[in-house]
């Protein structure tokens, strides 16, 4: 029911309107305007409109509703939506409505939905697995990180803030906390990063640089980077910052320098790039670091988060190497700096760019079909993408209308949610173009607990809903199931295959059971993990 | 991320492989009929760990007349002058295939790091690197990507920590895990995949109306978002529904053999599990891992060693026979070890603690030369006297023994080369024949 008030997207202009005039002029800078979401909206495709004009490349059509909707619940709230929500987005039919919806997930904190808060916390972890990646333990202590993340994201705190915490966080010398400790327990501070990463000066200078500045110094630990112009200086000098940091104690030291083990060079603090640091008086170490990172003169540094944003939202960053800019074209460059500059103007605000992006046409356009070839995509149009194993979670919980709180025996108190997480992170990729599942997880979700009580006349809270609503006849009925699962109803082909399917069963019971079947397949289907 | 995944050209080609497709309608026969087992020979490992931390001096290196010797007595071998503990008489028996490595060295002693460094070859956390496993590794050398079987089986698998995972080789070289039932009656040796079995009442037709549907579903979603992505699902998807529809191509029906044959395996879980790794090697897996958990013997030593050996005797020496009487040993290689050995010295606990400066493992079949000791740990057995062993010489040396180059590199999502075993590494010559390349090197 919701989108259906003129009066509510009218609110929503506002907040948009207020939050820019409320802006404070950064003291240091002279002040800029920022521009409107719709008008970053509109830079952005007028760039690439004019690059696929050079390139002479047919942009795909405009995706329907329904698909934006998927789209959109996927990719800011990490969920699919619910029936009711859409039906209620698919039967309205106001002209500004994708742009409100945007806005309403990313801002409105009303209950019972609460995007904003559901929001911050898809965004906490897609943070979470780009600033720890992988699935070591290490990786899974960093989810500890979340709980801290999703304030940050809640409370819309400007970008460069949000990094300069992460970057000079204490533990107050607290040790290592063990690697198989389990952090669900207990959310850790920004601190927590440090641990993750390993607690140590030369992880901290490789995780921070590529994290932050979408830099590869790592290999330069050991000798010259090999293709890159960064030296082992460089990466010394980096690590000199982070001296401070010993066996998991994340503290700043005295004195900016760092030696290697087993070497006689001693490596004084210095910027990426040579530049020594000059660690002002009552400044730390890292403070310094912070300072010389977030400046706006560093390119590096808005760059590298709009490319993250980008490749959240589009499949691919605008440059694909998101963790190594120095493998980006010129062309690349050129257009990625230049969004960073407009989000340096924006005071670094997460949720302005999220919604420009989304409020584009290039954001709603259909996936490119990509040949077996492992040619590159043409610039700014989207891959499919593939779930990650939390949005995995989500949508099953939305579909199979699980319950939520700890007394109903929710999935996500009783262990089946880190079950499926777990097991799905076997097999997640960094890259969310790529599909790389295996036999066991498809084996989960063939026969696991979560699936096997869906599809259970008895258990399942979907199908009762479904088959026990006198309401709707046989096509209903199957329309409901595809707007629970895939958030569409179903094309004509569909209808009728599936339709067939009802009908010709023997009797009543059977034809209870052939719903189940196709509830099962929906869920079962690439259109449920794969996002279009 | 950097673009160094090979995954889904991976996964492409298996779609291509099984280009021949999947009837949906009456799948369940015609494809158990297309999985008989195959019997072509390969190569393969089989890791029998010994979870815990297995105690070397009453098992390979004992100090028969040295307070640290304890009570534990030696007896000959069908290799004169080599001497192992009396509570391994079938295993004594095999040595002229088993090679005994008395000098292994490491520097872990924390179960969950020293797991890591001995399934990966490396310490855990160095340079933020996530290093495959041994069985991932050798999965992804020795493996064929059209077998209905994955790889990589790990049959009951405990371990302290977290280890035996694919790291950065990713999912198509992680373990299937195989479980067992510890409600079965029949000693525990239940052994099945985790979610392989439709859930009990959906029967036969209700599975295959289901997958009707998804087949539809598929190739209506293929047609209407063509890409890598899409093909990937449907070639796992379609190799999830062979394991269902060949039940894993029937490995796991071990009642197909003999009960004297079980029998001699053990009915323990231990020894139904290395008849299966039996069963899977000979459908095509890369790697089996089969644990016996137990080691971790702080007190009570000699008792719990006695009746831990008395699950791993049979069913190991069964093994050996079994696979030699197939012709089955000289391509699979046989590893016996753990995360590190244990204290010389008894406890007051008449225990032994956790040891990594002077330990054994015991490698067999595959190319190693047996009927052979290497290196001493002296009359104390606390220190390595001759010939050290360290863990990238053990890795070179499995390597080079089951035919693998071990300076073959994989690519880490950072960009680095990691070769399979480090490159400081020297194969134990004695063990195994050295290839050119490797000595020119």
């Amino acid at each position: 029911m919701f989108l259906k008030t003129p009066c509510l997207m009218l609110a929503l202009v506002l907040i948009d309107a207020t939050s820019v005039t409320a802006d404070e002029p950064a003291a240091a800078r002279p002040e800029v305007s920022r521009l409107t979401t719709e008008n970053l909206a509109r830079w952005i495709d007028e760039r690439f409109a004019t690059a696929w004009q050079e390139a002479k490349i047919d942009p795909p059509a405009l995706i329907d509703d329904a698909t934006f909707l998927k789209r959109t619940s996927l990719d800011l709230t990490g969920s699919i939506p619910s029936v009711s929500q859409a039906r209620d987005f698919l039967d309205y039919a106001g002209e500004h409505r994708r742009g409100t919806l945007v806005d309403r997930l990313l801002n409105d904190p009303r209950r019972p939905e609460k995007y904003a808060e559901r929001t911050a916390a898809h965004w906490a972890t897609v943070w979470r697995r780009m600033m720890v990646p992988g699935n070591s333990q290490e990786a899974r202590m960093a989810v500890g990180l979340e709980p801290w993340l999703k304030e940050q994201f809640n409370a819309n705190v400007p970008y460069d803030e949000l990094a300069r915490k992460l970057v000079t966080a204490t533990n107050d010398g607290q040790a290592m906390m063990p690697v198989n400790a389990r952090p669900r327990v207990q959310g850790g501070g920004p601190a927590l990063f440090f641990q993750a990463i390993g607690g140590k000066p030369e992880s901290a200078a490789s995780s921070v640089s590529r994290v932050f500045l979408g830099v590869r110094i790592g290999c330069a630990e050991c000798h010259n980077h090999p293709f890159a112009d960064w030296k082992q200086s460089d990466f010394w000098g980096m690590a000199a910052f982070f001296s401070g940091i010993k066996n998991g104690a994340i503290n700043d030291a005295v004195t900016a320098t760092i030696r290697p083990e087993n070497s006689t060079v001693e490596y004084a603090a210095a910027f990426l790039g040579g530049e020594p640091a000059r660690i002002g008086k009552g400044r730390t170490p890292r403070e310094t670091l912070a300072d010389w990172m977030v400046a706006p003169e560093n390119s590096l540094f808005a760059a590298t988060a709009v490319n993250r944003v980008w490749q959240h939202l589009l499949g691919r960053g605008m440059t694909d190497s998101v963790d190594d800019l120095d493998k980006a074209s010129p062309a690349e460059r050129k257009i990625l700096d230049d969004l960073a500059k407009l989000f340096v103007d924006a005071k670094f605000d997460l949720r302005w760019l999220i919604a420009g992006i989304c409020k584009s046409q290039l954001y709603q356009r259909e996936c490119i079909v990509l040949d077996d070839t492992d040619a590159e995509p043409p610039p700014g149009l989207r891959p499919i993408k593939t779930l990650s194993p939390e949005q995995v979670f989500n949508s099953l919980e939305q579909a199979l209308s699980l319950p939520v709180a700890r007394a109903d025996g929710s999935a996500r108190f009783n262990g089946l949610r880190d079950q499926l997480i777990s097991r799905m992170n076997e097999a997640a990729s960094n890259n969310p173009d790529e599909f790389r599942a295996g036999i066991p997880q498809a084996l989960l979700l063939m026969n696991g607990r979560l699936t096997t009580e869906a599809t259970d006349l008895d258990q399942s809270r979907t199908l009762r809903g479904v088959l026990d609503a006198p309401f709707l006849d046989t096509e209903a009925k199957l329309t409901t199931l595809y707007l629970a699962t895939l958030s569409r109803p179903p094309r004509a082909e569909e209808k009728k295959f599936l339709l067939e399917h009802i009908r010709k069963q023997a009797d009543g019971d059977k034809q209870k059971q052939a719903y189940a079947e196709i509830f099962w397949g929906l869920l079962n289907s690439p259109e449920f993990v794969l996002e279009k | 991320m950097s673009r160094t995944d090979f995954t889904r050209r991976d996964f492409i080609k298996l779609s291509l492989a099984s280009a021949f497709g999947v009837s949906y309608s009456g799948w369940l026969p015609r494809l158990a009929q297309a999985a008989e087992a195959a019997g072509v020979k390969h190569k393969a490992v089989i890791l029998l760990w010994m979870t815990g931390g297995p105690t070397q001096t009453d098992t390979f290196d004992l100090k028969v007349g040295h307070p640290n010797g304890g009570p534990s007595k030696a007896i000959e071998t069908a290799v004169s002058g080599i001497q192992i503990s009396e509570n391994l008489p079938g295993v004594a028996a095999q040595m002229k295939d088993l090679a005994i490595i008395r000098s292994l060295t490491t520097a872990e002693g924390d179960h969950d790091r020293a797991t890591r460094l001995m399934l990966t070859g490396h310490r855990p956390g160095q340079e933020g690197i996530n290093y495959p496993s041994l069985g991932s590794l050798f999965a992804k050398e020795l493996g064929d990507a059209t077998n209905d079987l994955p790889p990589y089986v790990s049959v009951s698998s405990f371990r302290f920590g977290d280890a035996g995972g694919p790291g950065f080789l990713g999912p198509n070289y992680a373990p299937l895990v195989v479980s067992g039932d510890s409600r079965d009656p029949e000693a525990r040796a239940n052994l099945s995949i985790e979610n392989l079995k439709a859930p009990p009442g959906v029967s036969k037709e209700s599975m295959e109306k289901r997958f009707e549907i998804s087949k539809f579903l598929q190739d209506d979603f293929a047609n209407r978002a063509k890409g890598p992505s899409t093909k990937a699902h449907k070639a796992n998807f379609d190799r999830a529904m062979r394991m269902i529809a060949t039940n894993a191509k029937g490995a796991f029906k071990l009642d197909e053999e003999t009960a004297a044959l079980r029998d001699k395996y053990g009915r323990s879980q231990f020894g139904q599990g290395c008849l299966l790794a039996r069963r899977l090697v000979e459908r095509g897996a890369a790697f089996v891992e089969v644990t016996l958990d137990g080691w971790d013997t702080h007190g009570d030593n000699f008792n719990a060693v006695k009746g831990l050996c008395a699950t791993l005797d049979p069913a190991w020496s069964t093994l050996m026979t079994d696979l030699r009487e197939r012709g089955l040993l000289e391509s699979t290689l046989i590893v016996w070890m753990g995360e590190f050995g244990r204290t010389p010295k008894i406890n007051n606990n008449a225990g032994r603690d956790h040891f990594p400066a002077a330990w054994s493992t015991v490698l067999g079949g595959g190319g190693v030369k047996g009927g052979q000791v290497i290196g001493d740990t002296g009359k104390a057995g606390t220190e390595v006297t001759n010939r050290p062993v360290k863990i990238a010489d053990l890795y070179a040396t499995m390597c080079a023994s089951i035919g693998v180059n071990p300076d073959t590199e994989n690519i880490s999502p950072e960009g680095r080369p990691i070769p399979l075993a480090d490159r400081s590494g020297k194969i134990i010559e004695e063990i195994t024949a050295v290839p050119e390349k490797r000595k020119k090197a």
